[in-house]
């Protein structure tokens, strides 16, 4: 995928170029909307906003790491769902198994190269993390949201965020420490392959 | 330990630091046991999060045209149309409007003398007053036609021709009028003028009127045309 090429084509009205695009970024958008907001539903529809907003502005991108403009799109999205979220809360709807019983893990999440096991491990670590992120300020959640699980390098998450170099440092360093504090308390929960024994997880 | 320390701690682990600043920490973390465990739990932190399962997209996010609003390119001729349509919808307003309001314009002052009740005003006016459309003359006649109601009481009735020929204007009461009215008021009102010229030719709102029509008609059918070729 020749990327550049393809921003200059969306920059011209091109909307099969930016669907490409899309295809290539739209699970890194959905997962950063999904752990921000925490929430599948609302994460998509915040997705698909930043998509159309992306598009619509892409002739204010001037170049640099076309992740990072993205990202800024959707942290702006998911800013504007929080604020709606806000002034509007909703009760969520968890969907019901046979019994009538609600189910944490809905089977249409599962991943189907897992098995049973694994997949009740990896359900245990993603709610116990998605709690303690849930727990941060916003501002260090996006940062954190981002930098490790995003991957994205402290420059990029400056421009995603507009904030200077130095804040990122701060909050990322802050907000890992707060989420290793938050995480100890689910010590006995987590699997013994996700356990923060001895200050290191395996 | 200082919050200095834990950026620095967290920037080291991230490889953000310069190899010289990385040198300094790495001396004081082995000599520093508190610095070396609030590393190992920076790290402790990160790892757990990169285990974080990525999730697929439920969906693809991809866009259509009418999700961004991208109209269908239109045809050159176009904005010709619109143009056409929208100075002959302006023009048939104001050719409208003048024709309206024109003669109503030029009866206003006659209706402040002639409600004074001076029957040799009146009387002249009275040929004024038919000479308004029809469409006007309940209107223009109420005022008069009270007037008269008020005036009789006190003694100072109008001549009978005068009169009628204030009646006359409702054409609902015209057949009376006609009926009680002597000979000689009847010929008068027969000569009076049925409906005044409009101030623009009436052919001119009939022509604004088709080439608005026309060219709306046409521009919904380049829009339809368009957006068939687009699909």
């Amino acid at each position: 995928m020749n990327e550049q090429a393809l921003i200059t084509d969306a920059q011209s009205g091109n909307l099969d170029a930016f669907n490409t695009l899309i295809l290539h970024y739209q699970d890194s958008v959905f997962n950063t909307a999904l752990r921000i907001l925490g929430d599948e539903d609302q994460a998509a529809d915040a997705s698909q906003e930043a998509f159309i907003s992306a598009f619509k502005s892409i002739s204010s991108f001037r170049g640099g790491s076309f992740k990072a403009w993205l990202m800024r799109t959707v942290t702006n999205a998911c800013y504007d769902e929080l604020r709606r979220k806000k002034r509007r809360p909703t009760t969520p709807l968890e969907p019901d198994n046979d019994d009538g019983e609600e189910m944490d893990s809905p089977r249409w999440l599962a991943d189907p190269n897992m098995t049973p096991d694994q997949q009740a491990e990896a359900n245990d670590v993603e709610h116990a993390i998605q709690h303690c992120l849930d727990n941060l300020p916003l501002e260090f959640k996006t940062v954190v949201v981002m930098a490790d699980i995003q991957g994205m390098d402290y420059s990029e998450v400056a421009v995603a965020i507009r904030v200077p170099l130095g804040t990122i440092k701060s909050r990322l360093a802050r907000a890992r420490l707060r989420l290793r504090e938050c995480l100890q308390g689910f010590a006995e929960l987590l699997p013994a392959s996700y356990r923060l024994e001895n200050g290191i997880a395996q | 330990m200082n919050q200095r320390d834990l950026e620095l701690l967290s920037a080291y682990l991230d490889g953000e630091l310069s190899p010289s600043d990385s040198a300094r920490l790495e001396a004081r973390i082995n000599s520093d046991g508190e610095l070396a465990s609030a590393l190992d739990d920076l790290r402790a932190a990160r790892t757990l999060l990169r285990k974080l399962p990525k999730r697929r997209a439920p969906r693809n996010f991809t866009l259509t045209r009418k999700m961004v609003g991208l109209n269908p390119p239109l045809p050159r001729a176009y904005p010709v149309f619109r143009f056409a349509t929208v100075i002959a919808t302006l023009l048939f307003f104001i050719t409208f409007g003048l024709n309206t309001l024109a003669p109503q314009l030029a009866q206003a002052p006659v209706f402040g003398v002639g409600g004074g009740g001076e029957p040799e005003v009146f009387s002249q006016q009275a040929p004024a007053l038919e000479a308004a459309p029809a469409t006007e003359a309940p209107a223009a006649t109420m005022p008069a036609i009270e007037s008269a109601s008020d005036l009789a009481p006190q003694g100072t009735a109008l001549p009978p021709v005068e009169e009628s020929a204030r009646v006359v204007d409702t054409p609902a009461a015209k057949d009376e009028a006609v009926g009680n009215a002597g000979d000689e008021s009847q010929t008068q009102i027969m000569n009076e003028p049925q409906s005044p010229a409009p101030f623009i030719p009436s052919v001119w709102l009939t022509a604004f009127a088709l080439i608005a029509i026309l060219g709306a008609v046409m521009m919904a059918a380049m829009r339809r045309s368009s957006a068939n070729r687009w699909k």
